[in-house]
């Protein structure tokens, strides 16, 4: 590595009215290096990135690019400084083709008036070539897949010739097939000489693709690391700043049957889903993402129609067609999309906790503010809210508190069956071992849960039961005894795939 | 010690600011320079029978503006309240002419404006057509009516009975100003203390969460818009009462009114967001600006103006201050 950093901060600080969002960040990131940036909701990361894109000044210290600082005042300026971010949430225009994306902001133009459609879309190819070459710069954006966006914005950064590239939690929607092509164009792109800074709740990752890593916690660097000395537990302590215990498995199932459902089909995505779901117990759904196991719940959550089949609850048939009716038979879904499809940004923590029981709070037509207080007190002690502040906003609070607002909706609605659709994506470490707790908790009185979850560590943490969905329909159903990461993966890797492989790896061979 | 007499008197001042937001005292603080402004300027300003004037002529744009908050609390709008009002105004106006009971003759014309709301609600809700589009079509769709049902000619000679209703005053307050008072009150304990307001919040404010937590949608729309329509016919009424006369054209332009005063009292285009008292507060200054420039004698192009600035920099202020209550 050289003697200057490609990037440093240098004592970089941040206050805005009332808190102190970074206080005296130090820390390089050399040439072709691939650094991660850790630490939970709230500890600065998202903060240093804004500074480094050129959203925020920092009020102290500077950032030095090449040994040079920079003035970073503009999201323009950090672009011209060589400084390509790549956000959690692309920042992209789905209607418009990929390269109109790719030179968004500035067009290559004819005479400064006319868009030279052409010649943009030939120089993202060839931008492109080297990173997924299946991709049509002509193609509406819109029409990629998640993974492939993201490509998009990194061919975006080569053309625009980064020196720098961040990227924050760039893979919280791939699956690990594109989450290992996106990891050698990580390692391309740092061959070529570009300092990456790589922000990822996702320890394993960041430990798979990265040489060192910095940690930060409120607001501070708690330390930079070399990956290749340290545990992952070290980590994560540096990070929580405490020791997270181990947790146990332990479970409460009962023989008692409290949901089942038979030969369940909506008009697209799921087919003859069958099983059943006792009292206590925590059933694992795993899977490919487009598996069906969010459309099963979305089924079962009364969230879409089914097409056919039964579902019963305590034995007795119940009808789903529409939430309303799923909530009156006991089921509340927490679902994957906190902030499109679970929180009312504006409106407090008590009132969205009490959004799906507005009737229990006004039985004469008029909410009995007082007591939807309390319940509101109880149950977010219950599920341990921070900041305790249950008439702020719940756009103000992290994912972690969101979801256990979310969570607490349905402990006020008396839900008896949970189902939870990746019930700690983007939440920190810390906030996961709470959701965690809570779901154990949930379940040891009495309660059923459902957990589909993309984290295999997840499903086996949790579940007691594991149904392995494939196709839109289950393949397999795995018991505690059997449950491993390569079995389930074994099950949800479609047949026609494998078959498919074979079959080259045949004509290969011939 | 110090610690306990803190908190105590910590806490009404906390529950009060909870009544009473930040942005809805920001509005106040706007009517409140702005009389300051007009009693400087125009002598006699603060004369009683002025400040009733002013509430008077309000009133129907008040009227209106709590039934478009409502609907734009729920993230939907409504341009077709000016032709829903000429439409009820008109019907009611040629029965009464024809000697149908008063009762009977407001109810009709009431009921005009609930149909005129839930026609325009369940191709919004059901339909699921952009609620811009449902009401500029409806808008258009209604004033036709109204104008063929009279030929295009005003319905005139409404019984003496009839206008004394809304001509009538209680406790030196023009009856007109104690209706839509009530209806404000109304419309505050609906949107503060009723799931059903608390639904319309959510609705606005995202409306795939709501579907999941159970919040019907549907209802809770078309309940908006037709609120709306109904409070529109309230206005249509109070105004031919007044005049004595219902024209087919009466209502021109008041939708535009009607969202001015909304948006001045803090309602988000956006949906989820809007208030009450900030939106009679904001019809209010609406009025207080005509009246003041009336009596001031400027030209109707510079009130134009400055009803213009005044909403411009009504949201200028809500830019600033954005997020801190």
């Amino acid at each position: 590595m050289s003697v200057i950093s490609r990037l440093q901060f240098k004592g970089i600080s941040k206050v805005f009215p009332a808190v102190r969002a970074l206080s005296d960040v130090s820390f390089s990131v050399g040439a072709g290096e691939i650094h991660g940036l850790l630490g939970e909701n709230g500890a600065g990361k998202s903060t240093l990135l804004r500074i480094l894109s050129g959203v925020y000044r920092p009020t102290a210290g500077s950032v030095l690019i090449d040994g040079r600082p920079v003035m970073l005042n503009n999201p323009v300026a950090a672009r011209a400084a060589g400084v390509a971010m790549i956000h959690q949430e692309l920042q992209q225009v789905p209607r418009l083709s990929v390269a109109q994306n790719m030179f968004l902001g500035h067009p290559l133009t004819r005479g400064g008036i006319f868009v030279a459609r052409r010649e943009q879309e030939r120089r993202a190819a060839e931008a492109l070539a080297a990173l997924d070459p299946t991709i049509d710069p002509a193609a509406p954006l819109g029409s990629l897949k998640v993974a492939q966006r993201q490509i998009v914005e990194i061919a975006r950064a080569l053309l625009d010739r980064a020196r720098i590239v961040a990227m924050d939690e760039p893979t919280s929607s791939l699956t690990p097939s594109e989450f290992k092509r996106l990891a050698e164009v990580i390692a391309r792109l740092a061959r070529d000489g570009v300092a990456v800074v790589y922000v990822s709740h996702k320890l394993d990752e960041v430990f798979g693709i990265c040489q060192r890593a910095t940690i930060m916690r409120d607001g501070v660097v708690v330390g930079s690391v070399d990956l290749a000395q340290v545990s992952e537990k070290a980590v994560v302590s540096m990070m929580v700043g405490r020791e997270l215990a181990q947790e146990q498995h332990r479970s409460h199932a009962s023989s008692e049957v409290r949901l089942s459902v038979r030969c369940l089909a909506s008009a697209t995505k799921v087919r003859d889903v069958s099983f059943d779901l006792h009292r206590g117990e925590v059933l694992g759904i795993a899977g490919l993402v487009g598996s069906g196991r969010t459309e099963l719940l979305r089924l079962l959550a009364g969230a879409d129609r089914a097409s056919s089949g039964t579902v019963e609850i305590d034995g007795k048939a119940v009808k789903l067609s529409n939430p309303r009716d799923a909530i009156a038979a006991g089921i509340g879904l927490v679902p994957e999309e906190r902030k499109r499809e679970g929180i009312v940004p504006l409106r407090s923590i008590s009132n969205n906790m009490a959004l799906a029981s507005m009737g229990v709070f006004a039985p004469r037509g008029v909410i009995d503010h007082t007591r939807l207080k309390r319940v509101a007190a109880e149950k977010m002690k219950r599920v341990n809210l921070r900041p305790f502040l249950l008439d702020r906003p719940i756009r103000l609070f992290s994912g972690g508190n969101q979801q256990k607002a979310i969570i607490g909706r349905w402990l006020a609605a008396g839900t008896r069956i949970l189902l939870f659709d990746e019930p700690t994506r983007g939440i920190d470490v810390g906030a996961k071992a709470e959701i965690y707790h809570l779901i154990e908790e949930l379940a040891a009185e009495g309660n059923s849960v459902v957990v589909v979850s993309s984290e295999l560590p997840e499903v086996i943490r949790l579940a007691d039961r594991v149904l392995v969905m494939r196709d839109g329909t289950v393949a397999a159903e795995l018991d505690r005894a059997d449950l491993n990461e390569q079995a389930i993966a074994a099950h949800a890797i479609p047949q026609s795939e494998t078959q498919a492989g074979k079959a080259q790896g045949h004509r290969a061979g011939a | 010690m110090t610690d306990i007499t803190e908190h105590t008197a910590a806490r009404p001042r906390a529950e009060f600011l909870h009544r009473f937001s930040v942005r809805d005292a920001g509005t106040l603080i706007g009517l409140v320079v702005i009389l300051a402004v007009f009693g400087v300027l125009v002598p006699g300003f603060f004369a009683e029978r002025n400040l009733i004037n002013i509430l008077q002529q309000s009133s129907i744009n008040a009227c209106l503006a709590l039934g478009m908050t409502l609907v734009i609390i729920s993230g939907g709008i409504d341009l077709s309240v000016g032709p829903t009002a000429a439409l009820s105004a008109v019907i009611s106006a040629s029965m009464l002419v024809a000697g149908v009971p008063f009762p009977l003759a407001i109810a009709a014309g009431f009921a005009i404006g609930l149909v005129c709301g839930l026609l325009n609600g369940v191709l919004v809700a059901y339909v699921g057509l952009q609620p811009f589009i449902v009401t500029l079509g409806t808008l258009s769709t209604y004033r036709a009516l109204a104008l063929i049902y009279t030929g295009g000619n005003p319905v005139l000679g409404l019984p003496a009975g009839f206008r004394a209703i809304f001509n009538g005053s209680l406790f030196g307050l023009p009856l007109a100003v104690i209706i839509v008072a009530v209806v404000a009150l109304i419309a505050w304990i609906i949107l503060k203390k009723t799931p059903f307001g608390e639904y319309l919040l959510a609705v606005g404010g995202n409306e795939e969460a709501a579907y999941i937590a159970g919040v019907p949608i549907a209802r809770t729309k078309i309940a908006a818009y037709m609120i709306s329509g109904l409070l529109a016919a309230l206005a249509a009424q109070i105004l031919i009462g007044r005049l004595g006369a219902a024209e087919p054209i009466l209502g021109n332009l008041w939708e535009l009114d009607a969202i001015a005063a909304a948006a001045i009292g803090g309602a988000s285009l956006m949906g989820g967001k809007g208030s009450v008292v900030g939106t009679i507060l904001g019809a209010v200054i609406l009025g207080t600006m005509r009246n003041g420039l009336t009596l001031m004698n400027v030209q109707s192009f510079y009130q134009l103006l400055a009803t213009g600035l005044i909403i411009l920099a009504a949201m200028l202020i809500d830019r600033v201050t954005r997020g801190r209550g």
